[in-house]
């Protein structure tokens, strides 16, 4: 390789001319970068640019005779721009080394067409692949869009739903947060509702938050240990009734709906979810009302009651006597009771959870020994029953009164002022328990009278107040004694017209504690001789059950009689009556007797008969008293029906007849 | 200062009519948003001639797409105010739907009293027949 070799010429000043006149002229003193500047403009690429198009001249002529390799051009053209890049970087590191020169302009090379199309295609190919990930990403937010939108129109619709029947808020969560929305609860407790005693537990549960899962389900949060429920016992009395408590497992079974269940939540579905809700919700507001019944209950016990004694209070029981050895409690039991041994089958579908009535034995703190408990504890009321009577009381006696003071006049409204509805309430409820089971005793009391006394009918007259209890005792004259009655007398057809009758009544009131007993043809005094009018009334005051079954047995035994007195007046005997006797007048002077002896103990038959002779000799009314069994004044007959009655009083016919013998 | 004929219903109304322009200028907004988006994206989106911005054009590009998403939320929390401020505000709405609930529930107790009326009437009657039946039984008058 040739290589010129250029020297400098000697930095001396050389003459460069000299005019006519002789002066000399010297070249210009040349500047440090203008020195420089021409260095560099001497730099020749001819030789290089020659040599590459030798190179490439002989590339080509290689390449004619043999297989072009596809991107050797492009090899090539990468190489010469290589060195060509080089070059200029060597240049455009001297002139930044060198401060004094600097780059004045640059032109870029004129493009060659296909270069121009070779940046628009790179240009277009670039754009178009932006173009598609941005169309992913708008897929992508489109179909996030779609599901938020999903997601708040059931949400909202569950809202709605929800507002038809329950009171629905909104509050703002504060504006400081990112991102923030709004929080809804649902107020469980009614505007009435504030003036009445409240725990801490129900002022809790009455808030009740509204959350939204990643489906937009509503979902509502309830503390599951607060709920309680109102439960009324008698101590060492084991209910047969069993209370199903909450059913928790189907809640557990709505709030863990698998994620990939949420997304395809069709309506059916969210209607579910909705009544659940509401089943939530109204479980909620139902232990609330029932923890302010308790509250009621614990707080007018502090008032005088007739007839009752707190016994025990504790924060979640409350123990009363309320008289005749009864005692009763209120406890506030848990709705939902998670016992150790429960197990979930394998869909982990909920099962049925009942708690039943646990003995008060259990509780730690038991102030009434169950061995002082009376025996007859067999007749006591459901205790459901009372306890929905109990909310009944609450309900249209202290709550609905709320509700009218407030309306009417709420600005008169005092919270802590004392009412005397509460004191009625809880007294009225205790003297409704007491005569529940007052009554029955009254009636099982009664069953067993008529159980022993053939001809006699029990049948209940229901009230429908809540301290009145009504039974009908009713004495029925075979029909077989009416029809020989009629054969004896077809012309006396019309019974009622004669004021015989054909059945008997006694009626057995129970008002409270007072027993009333009213009958009907038993007594001498007022009787029904020529009058249909009712007979003298018997009443007994008695709380207790010892005289009732003699005054009813005398009654009974008593309506007997008056109906033998007037079929043997029909017959045209002459007969009288006495309390429980009929007299039969024979000749000469003498007395025969049908004596009604009661015996409310006697298994056989509580009403039994004797015959009595009473001759003109003997003491009216005694009984004669012999050393041998038999007396022969009195003679035993035994518990006699209605029908052996009458055929004895038809006996007793011809004996009046035919005349009186031993 | 006190407007003549001014008080809680005036102060409500302007309140409210506030609050509807508010609204509407914002749905302007995010529609002006979506749409203004929408033509520089078009526009970067052409194949202009060179120089080439690569870079910056995919930036830009993915700015305006991501405001138009935003714009678009935006839109959409917008409706759930608005489906909010109908159902805590529409007391119109509300007043009729609890005067129809409380009037359900008065023929529900009234229809419930008369079940439990009808109920009490034909236990008390079956309790009757019952007992007729019972003391016309064999059994109970063989007892007699």
């Amino acid at each position: 390789m040739n290589m010129e070799i250029d020297l400098d010429k000697l930095p001396l000043k050389r003459l460069e001319a000299i005019d006519e006149a002789g002066n000399e002229q010297f070249p210009l003193d040349i500047g440090y970068e203008e020195k420089r500047l021409n260095m560099v403009r001497r730099i020749d690429f001819s030789s290089v640019v020659e040599e590459r198009d030798a190179k490439k001249q002989k590339n080509s002529k290689e390449a004619a005779g043999t297989q072009p390799w596809p991107w050797q051009s492009l090899v090539e053209n990468l190489q010469v721009a290589q060195q060509e890049l080089s070059i200029i970087l060597d240049l455009i590191n001297t002139v930044e080394a060198n401060d004094a020169v600097t780059v004045a302009g640059m032109q870029r090379p004129k493009q060659l067409p296909h270069e121009s199309l070779s940046d628009i295609v790179v240009s277009s190919a670039t754009k178009l692949q932006r173009l598609r990930h941005l169309g992913r990403y708008f897929k992508q937010s489109s179909k996030a869009l779609e599901q938020q939108v999903t997601r708040e129109t059931r949400f909202y619709d569950s809202l709605i739903r929800l507002q038809q029947n329950w009171k629905v808020k909104r509050q703002h969560v504060g504006i400081s947060v990112p991102g923030s929305e709004s929080c809804f609860t649902i107020d469980l407790l009614h505007n009435s509702m504030t003036d009445l005693v409240l725990s801490s537990r129900s002022s809790i549960l009455s808030t009740v938050h509204i959350d939204q899962d990643h489906a937009g389900v509503l979902t509502v949060k309830f503390p599951l240990r607060l709920c309680r429920r109102l439960s009324i016992e008698f101590p060492g009395f084991h209910s047969n009734h069993e209370q199903k408590s909450f059913q928790k497992g189907k809640v557990e079974s709505v709030l863990h709906t698998r994620e990939d269940e949420k997304m395809a939540l069709a309506g059916e579905d969210v209607n579910e979810h909705v009544k659940d809700s509401h089943l939530i919700l109204r479980e909620m507001h139902r232990s609330i009302f029932q923890e302010q019944v308790f509250n009621l209950v614990n707080q007018k016990s502090y008032n005088y009651l007739p007839g009752v004694n707190v016994i025990s209070m504790q924060d979640d029981c409350l123990q009363l006597s309320i008289g005749h050895g009864t005692y009763v409690s209120f406890r506030l039991l848990p709705s939902l009771e998670e016992e150790p041994n429960e197990k979930m089958n394998s869909n982990n579908q909920p099962q049925n959870r009942e708690s039943g009535i646990r003995s008060t034995s259990s509780l730690g703190s038991e102030t009434v020994d169950e061995k002082s408990y009376p025996m007859d504890y067999l007749n006591f009321p459901d205790p459901a029953s009372l306890e929905i009577f109990l909310q009944y009381l609450f309900h249209e006696g202290v709550f609905l009164k709320f509700k009218e003071r407030r309306t009417y006049a709420p600005r008169l409204v005092m919270p802590s002022q004392p009412t005397s509805d509460g004191c009625n309430f809880l007294g009225h409820f205790c003297m409704t328990i007491s005569h529940r089971i007052f009554s029955m005793r009254v009636m099982s009391m009664l069953e067993g009278l008529v159980a022993r006394v053939p001809y006699l009918h029990l049948h209940y007259h229901p009230t429908w107040h809540s301290r009145i209890s009504s039974w009908c005792l009713s004495l029925k004259v075979p029909l077989s004694i009416l029809h020989s009655r009629r054969r004896i007398k077809p012309s006396e057809s019309n019974d009622l017209k004669r004021g015989f009758r054909s059945h008997f009544h006694t009626k057995v009131v129970l008002n409270g504690d007072q027993i009333n007993v009213s009958g009907e043809g038993t007594h001498e005094v007022g009787s029904l001789r020529g009058d249909f009018a009712a007979g003298c009334l018997i009443n007994c005051y008695s709380c207790d059950l010892v005289d009732l079954p003699m005054v009813i047995l005398q009654q009974v035994a008593g309506q007997v009689i008056h109906w033998l007195h007037e079929e043997a007046l029909i017959i045209g005997l002459k007969v009288s009556r006495d309390f429980l006797c009929l007299w039969f007048s024979l000749d000469q002077g003498d007395k025969l007797g049908l004596v009604a002896n009661v015996n409310a103990g006697d298994i056989r038959g509580c009403i039994s008969w004797w015959l009595v002779f009473d001759d003109s000799s003997m003491e009216e009314g005694k009984l004669g008293a012999t050393d041998d069994g038999e007396r022969r004044s009195h003679k035993f007959l035994g518990n006699l029906s209605l029908e052996t009655l009458y055929s004895t009083l038809m006996d007793l016919v011809s004996l009046s007849v035919y005349g009186g013998g031993h | 200062m006190s407007k003549p004929g001014g008080g809680p219903t005036a102060a409500a109304a302007a309140a409210a009519a506030q609050k509807q322009k508010a609204l509407l200028q914002r749905v302007d907004t995010d529609i002006a948003n979506i749409v203004d988006n929408l033509n520089l994206l078009v526009n970067i989106a052409r194949v202009n001639d060179p120089p080439v911005r690569n870079a910056q054009e995919s930036f830009q590009m993915e700015i305006r797409a991501a405001r138009m998403v935003q714009a678009a939320d935006s839109l959409l929390k917008l409706v759930s105010e608005l489906k909010q401020t109908a159902i805590f505000s529409g007391f119109a709405s509300l007043n009729e739907n609890v005067e129809r609930r409380i009037g359900e529930f008065n023929r529900l107790e009234e229809s419930t009293d008369r079940l439990l009326e009808r109920v009490g009437g034909e236990v008390a009657a079956s309790l009757k027949e019952l007992e007729t039946h019972y003391y016309s039984s064999v059994q109970r008058t063989n007892c007699q």
